[in-house]
């Protein structure tokens, strides 16, 4: 099979992840009728206000009813609320797909836009920063302690970090952040020292200037990266050790050992060389997963980012931001696995031509 | 295949990590056997999620045991009753009973709280009335509260039945008559000047302490030997009390200290583990089940059907749980057995993609090929051919799956998706997480239940581990 | 002198019982230009043998010892670094059994064969480059192949690959652990003629390392019998095939099928025994038909039969213990 062949059926399959996404989203807020009592609702707010305004001018009670019956079908009308949920359908995922997100019922921005791109432009870089700063301290920690234990399987230390590993995989993020700001407390009423702030992302107010600002944002990162990358690093090291050790007993490890190579040598450029792409692939699906778990980590320390955003649409009932959202994190999610498709064509070469 | 899973058993318990994930999961399931006997089914309808159960119970308090690492001594919270008059005097024109509750009192504070109820009053003519005094280790007497019950209503014909099924209850503590009365008593008997209105709050300072214009709060505890006294006045011999009780509030409480509500969060963690296990095996068996069934169908069938189950279950797969679970939990209404089923519907994919890789490298085996050449039919080879070939492996992937089941069910019950009329740990560390609890220090309301969620899924971690080596055969030999 | 003397070579493993003695007090010597074939069923420690002189250790290696000498240099002597950089592949290189998991598989094979050129000399990458594709033309394979993963090669195009990189740093001695044996038999023809070319054209040593006694006579001056960890027997090609004096030897003829002969192959009774715990006395005597009273108690001494020809067995001596 080409290159070209087995890209195209990923990338389709990719897709119709996305698709599947929305599909099932769209439906399932049709079908189970929340769709249309939302809109309702929107249209009775609005008959509402029309109400006020309109009593000022017509004074007639039966006229004034009559106005409003016809204003109310118009907006009715103009939702979709006259036509059942599923011809609403293909429009709906064609303005999700054309990025034509619309607007927020309640949430705004900090500068007080409604409009959910807007939204999605504040809020995106905040969570890619936090997760991509810990997954990078994470990948540069693992790397070095996985190839550590590699050389050393079966010992103590090696024990320790399998066992830490195991742990940390039933160690919810969420939980680790609670109780790393159970300690900041604990530290503050003991020490009188304020370690960590708890939550948010500046002090309230900001303080002035673009460095304070910037080491402030630092500050207020520092608990969630802390969290994040604690959390992960323990298995990601036993992965990473796991692949170095099945792949220093091949063969042509020996054979290169034999070749005089120095063991740095051996090390880069035939162990890690040939570990890369699975190592590169539990990164980057570690990296794509915990976009999604910012929804728990953002919540736990108030960081207001697209995972914050996610929580609050929900809790404020905000259909389109809802919507919207559920397919940024696919989408993102399958960013990342195409480009690992992709990646992983460029450095194993047996994938290229099997 | 049953050799196969004994042998599969047998290699779990010679490791550690099995031998110690085995010994939790039996402590788990034992304590969920005593959780089902010792609390109803509706557990979370009737008792948790009903403030008037734990009244009586002090808020926001540590575990009883943390008292062992303080230097002064804190209240014990005791909880006093009596169905039976300690004493009766009889005169012509009416019956008196006192109902005595003997308290000792040796405690370095005063009580968080106090409260009275009463419970059950029956009367045939006139309502009775009932005080309320409290005799001090200094001789002195204070009294406290006084109540009519309530007359018969039109229509009502006797015996006249009162609190019968929600008990008359008092909190002391913040009556503004009890106040009153205890600064009455205060000016009475030490000539201080208290004022009512500024006792609300305080009363159990002054009823269990004298005035110490040195201490802090004005008063110092005095210790010793009380007497609670329950004095009912009746009109007639028939007339009666069911039960009085007194509550001392303690500031500590049980094994696990309470929650805002005066929850016994022992009581809400010990319902916890069922419930955890029931997510997480179900989910994990679920899953299992579907994903082999469809895993060896598709890897042994070959063909559309393969195509068309390995494109689904990619898709499936491929799709980022928790915003998903997110949505569908909120949109399709918070009710246990739907969050199990949407992660059913999301868990079989993956172990229908491992299954198949499986299988296709089975299928090719000299047992499966001369079954087919004899002509077994295709069910009968996936049957008793390929899935016993691999039940060590499916068994070991289902443990695999619990913890991730326990862990979601977990993270969606902390943002508030939780099935309200099941209490989980999830829930009961959200309560704690949106009331605040974390950043004003009580460990034991997040504490607890986050270390039974880390540690229900470590144990199937921790099983998972032990059967790696029957999993991966390289794995039994490399070990020296 | 000879270009190879080793004396008393031993590798033992460690394992959960008493250690496998894979290669147990082993002694030989290989003159310049001369091929020595080492003959053995599988398990008796062959490739024991190979990874000792190239002091590629496993993890759980133990008791290694004996004397090596090299060229005149006392290679045991060395530390490690010391050997790396001056006997690895520069004095002594090796073709691996089995080139299908020997090549790195994300490599280009041009890179793999450069790689200590590149590293040791610190040659140019147009020198590497140059040298390489000579080796390439040595072993008679198309230039182009040198920019090819290994996956897209055939197992002799890969086979050829391993030997044109044992040869890159022109080494005098090279170990051919079983060159041959994953190879179909056509293959294998064409290999050892390439074998033989290159053993005449550069003068080079060879230890060829192979199950197949006949095959190692095709192209080795001398023969080595290894049984469980020790060498029974040493001999010239001829000898050790017309006149074999080890009854493990003479079995070992015996087994193999001939198309002139009518006599039916002879197998071997018994399985080799187990390294970690050998028999007492002789090692061979539990499957020997010739066995008698010493050999179960005291190890036969090294016996010499003829010149240049020595055996390890109590029926070609007097000595007794």
């Amino acid at each position: 099979m080409s290159i070209a062949k087995t890209l195209a059926i990923r990338g389709a399959t990719l897709v119709g992840v996305l698709f599947a996404v929305l599909v099932m989203v769209v439906v399932t807020l049709g079908a189970t009728g929340f769709s249309d009592r939302m809109l309702t609702a929107i249209v009775n707010e609005e008959v509402r206000g029309l109400r006020q305004g309109l009593a000022q001018t017509i004074r007639d009670a039966d006229r004034l009813e009559a106005a409003l019956r016809d204003h109310r079908q118009e907006l009715e009308a103009s939702y979709g609320l006259d036509r059942p949920w599923y011809s609403r359908l293909p429009q709906m995922i064609g303005r999700v797909i054309r990025l034509d997100l619309g607007e927020a019922r309640t949430l705004k921005t900090a500068e007080g836009s409604s409009s959910i791109t807007a939204l999605l432009r504040e809020r995106l870089p905040r969570t890619m920063m936090l997760v991509t700063t810990a997954s990078f301290i994470t990948a540069c920690l693992g790397l070095f302690f996985g190839v550590k234990l590699a050389t050393r399987v079966g010992s103590r230390s090696d024990r320790v970090a399998s066992l830490f590993a195991a742990t940390s995989n039933a160690l919810p993020a969420w939980w680790a952040g609670i109780l790393l700001i159970l300690l900041t407390y604990v530290i503050l009423s003991t020490f009188g020292v304020r370690v960590f702030p708890p939550g948010g992302m500046y002090s309230a107010p900001p303080p002035e200037g673009g460095l304070p600002r910037l080491l402030d944002l630092l500050w207020h990162a520092a608990l969630p990266v802390i969290t994040l990358t604690l959390i992960s690093v323990g298995s990601w090291t036993y992965v990473v050790r796991t692949m170095v050790m099945n792949t220093a007993q091949e063969d042509f490890v020996t054979v290169a050992r034999a070749k005089g190579l120095p063991e740095s040598a051996v090390m880069r450029s035939h162990i890690l060389r040939v570990a890369a792409p699975p190592i590169l692939t539990g990164l980057i699906l570690g990296l794509a997963s915990s976009v999604g778990g910012a929804i728990l980590t953002e919540t736990v320390f108030n960081w207001p980012g697209m995972g914050r955003l996610y929580y609050d649409a929900i809790l404020s009932v905000d259909e389109s931001v809802v919507v919207a959202l559920t397919f940024m994190f696919t989408l993102i999610y399958v960013t990342a696995r195409f480009t690992l498709e992709v990646l992983y064509i460029v450095v194993d070469p047996r994938v290229r031509y099997s | 295949m049953r050799e196969r899973l004994r042998a599969t058993l047998s290699e779990l318990l010679t490791s550690t990590t099995g031998k110690v994930g085995v010994a939790f999961l039996a402590v788990m399931v034992l304590i969920s056997i005593y959780a089902l006997t010792a609390n109803p089914v509706d557990f979370g309808d009737r008792l948790w999620n009903n403030p008037a159960a734990w009244a009586d119970n002090p808020k926001n308090v540590p575990p009883a045991w943390t008292g062992l690492f303080q230097s002064t001594r804190p209240v014990t919270h005791s909880v006093l009753e009596a169905t039976e008059p300690t004493e009766t005097r009889e005169s012509t024109r009416f019956v008196e009973r006192v109902y005595a509750l003997d308290l000792d009192f040796p405690y370095d504070e005063a009580p968080t709280f106090t409260s009275f109820s009463l419970e059950d009053v029956t009367y045939q003519e006139r309502p009775p009335s009932v005080s309320l005094e409290v005799a001090r280790p200094d001789g002195r007497t204070v009294s406290l509260y006084r109540l009519a019950v309530p007359a018969p209503r039109a229509g009502e014909s006797p015996p006249y039945s009162r609190y019968e099924s929600t008990p008359f209850r008092v909190h002391l503590t913040g009556e503004p008559s009890v106040a009153g009365e205890a600064a009455a008593f205060l000016r009475e008997e030490f000539g201080a000047g208290a004022q009512g209105g500024s006792l609300i709050g305080r009363v159990d300072e002054a009823v269990f302490g004298t005035p110490d214009a040195a201490s802090e709060s004005g008063f110092r505890p005095l210790q010793g030997e009380y007497r609670v006294l329950v004095t009912a006045r009746f009109r007639d011999e028939a007339d009666s009390i069911g039960r009085v009780r007194f509550v001392v509030g303690g500031s500590q409480f049980g094994l696990m200290g309470t929650d805002s509500l005066g929850r016994d969060l022992a009581r809400g963690l010990v319902f916890g583990f069922p419930v955890a296990l029931t997510i997480g095996l179900l989910t994990a068996i679920m899953a299992t089940v579907i994903g082999t069934t469809l895993g060896i169908i598709s890897g042994y069938t070959g063909g559309k059907t393969d195509i068309g189950i390995q494109r689904f279950s990619d898709v499936l797969s491929n799709i980022p749980l928790l915003p998903i679970l997110l949505f569908l939990a909120f949109i399709l209404g918070q009710k246990l057995w739907i969050v199990i089923a949407i992660l059913i519907l999301f868990g079989w994919p993956g172990m229908t993609i491992v299954i198949r890789s499986m299988v296709l490298q089975v299928r090719s085996g000299q047992l499966v090929e001369a079954s087919a050449a004899l002509g077994a039919s295709r069910w009968r080879i996936m049957l008793r051919h390929i899935f016993p070939q691999m039940a060590p492996f499916v068994f070991a992937q289902m443990i695999f799956f619990t913890p991730a089941a326990i862990l979601a069910e977990a993270g969606l019950s902390f943002l508030g998706l939780g099935d309200p009329s099941i209490p989980t740990w999830g829930q009961i560390l959200d309560q704690g997480f949106r009331t605040g609890a974390v950043y004003v220090g009580y460990w034991w309301w997040v504490f607890p239940p986050g270390l039974l969620i880390v540690l229900t899924a470590l144990t199937f971690v921790l099983i998972a581990l032990g059967m790696e080596r029957v999993v991966d055969p390289r794995l039994r030999t490399v070990r020296q | 002198m000879s270009l190879l003397e080793v004396s008393d070579l031993t590798l033992h493993y460690a394992t959960r019982g008493s250690p496998v003695r894979a290669v147990d007090g082993v002694s030989f010597r290989l003159e310049r230009g001369q091929a020595l074939g080492v003959v053995g069923e599988s398990g008796s420690g062959k490739t024991s043998l190979s990874l000792a002189l190239m002091r590629l250790l496993p993890s759980n290696a133990t008791g290694y010892g004996g004397s090596v000498t090299l060229d005149g240099q006392d290679v045991m002597a060395l530390s490690n670094d010391e050997f790396r950089r001056q006997v690895r592949w520069r004095k002594m290189s090796m073709v691996f059994q089995g080139a299908q998991s020997s090549l790195n598989p994300v490599l280009r094979v041009g890179r793999q064969v450069a790689e200590p050129l590149m590293l040791e000399d610190g040659a140019r990458k147009a020198q590497a480059r140059e040298r390489t594709l000579r080796l390439f033309d040595l072993v008679r394979l198309p230039r182009e192949v040198a920019d090819r993963y290994p996956h897209e090669l055939s197992g002799g195009m890969k086979q050829r690959v391993m030997i044109a990189m044992s040869l890159a740093l022109d080494p005098a001695l090279v170990v051919l652990d079983e060159p041959t044996s994953a190879l179909d038999v056509s293959i294998q023809a064409q290999m050892m003629n390439l074998l033989k070319d290159l053993k005449s054209e550069l003068g080079i040593s060879f230890i060829f390392i192979t199950h197949d006694i006949a095959l190692a006579s095709d192209i080795c001056d001398r023969i080595a019998v290894v049984y469980a960890g020790q060498m029974v027997e040493l001999g010239s090609a001829d000898d050790a095939l017309t006149q074999p004096s080890h009854p493990y030897t003479q079995r070992l003829l015996g087994s193999i099928p001939r198309l002139a002969s009518s006599e039916p192959p002879q197998f071997i009774p018994g399985a080799p025994p187990d390294l970690s715990e050998p028999p007492a006395g002789c090692r061979f005597h539990p499957r020997c038909p010739l066995a008698f009273e010493p050999c179960d108690r005291a190890e036969p001494p090294v016996a010499a039969v003829r010149d240049g020809h020595e055996a390890r067995c109590w029926l070609l001596t007097e000595e007794r213990p």
